[in-house]
């Protein structure tokens, strides 16, 4: 069986991730669900932009939690791993948005949902990061 | 860049996970750097020639 060759800044990286980024997820989850189930009863004034903020922290933490890891972690390869995943991730999402936004814009397709994004942008950058350690497995 | 790491390795019977632990990096970056996919960082280049007693040129030559 392969050691586990995980680094002090990675296990960090996993805390946090676990502390920090899962909780603000499902709220994020919770508060999707609600507007998409209960839209007649959509928040308004102080408590709609408590909820717009809530559901902007996710992708500000998680890109704070891998900065974090990229300033700790001392092994170069794992480093430039993530920077090229953050980079797919950043780069797709761009796309698809920019493509959809244009369709939509021309009213050729549906409009985007805007909160969606940072779960194409973490899905990307997972699936992106599951690929290039595969070809250097 | 061309290197002598697997050699050098298999010379001492380690694993790349042996490496890896002794460089504090993860065996991917050994596996990488073994294929000629990654260069080290010259504090890795300098870690590897004081792990393995040689000279960074003793361990990695430019292609040209």
């Amino acid at each position: 069986m392969e050691r586990s060759t995980g680094s002090p800044a990675k296990y960090r990286m996993e805390g946090r991730i676990l502390l920090l980024i899962v909780p603000l997820f499902v709220l994020d989850g919770v508060l999707g669900y609600w507007g998409f189930h209960y839209h007649h009863l959509h928040p308004t004034g102080a408590l709609a932009y408590l909820c717009a903020f809530l559901n902007s922290m996710p992708m500000i933490a998680f890109i704070v939690v891998i900065g974090l890891y990229l300033a700790e972690e001392k092994d170069d390869f794992m480093r430039a791993l993530w920077v090229q995943s953050m980079l797919w991730g950043i780069g797709v999402t761009l796309t698809v948005t920019t493509f959809c936004g244009t369709l939509a814009k021309y009213g050729q397709g549906p409009l985007i949902d805007i909160p969606s994004i940072q779960f194409v942008f973490s899905l990307v950058m997972i699936f992106s990061m599951v690929v290039i350690k595969w070809r250097n497995r | 860049m061309k290197n002598r790491l697997r050699v050098l390795r298999a010379e001492r019977e380690w694993s790349q996970a042996d490496l890896a632990e002794r460089l504090e990096v993860s065996r991917q970056s050994v596996n990488a750097i073994e294929t000629g996919k990654y260069d080290p960082s010259l504090p890795l280049a300098f870690k590897l020639a004081r792990l393995f007693g040689t000279t960074i040129e003793g361990i990695f030559t430019d292609k040209n």
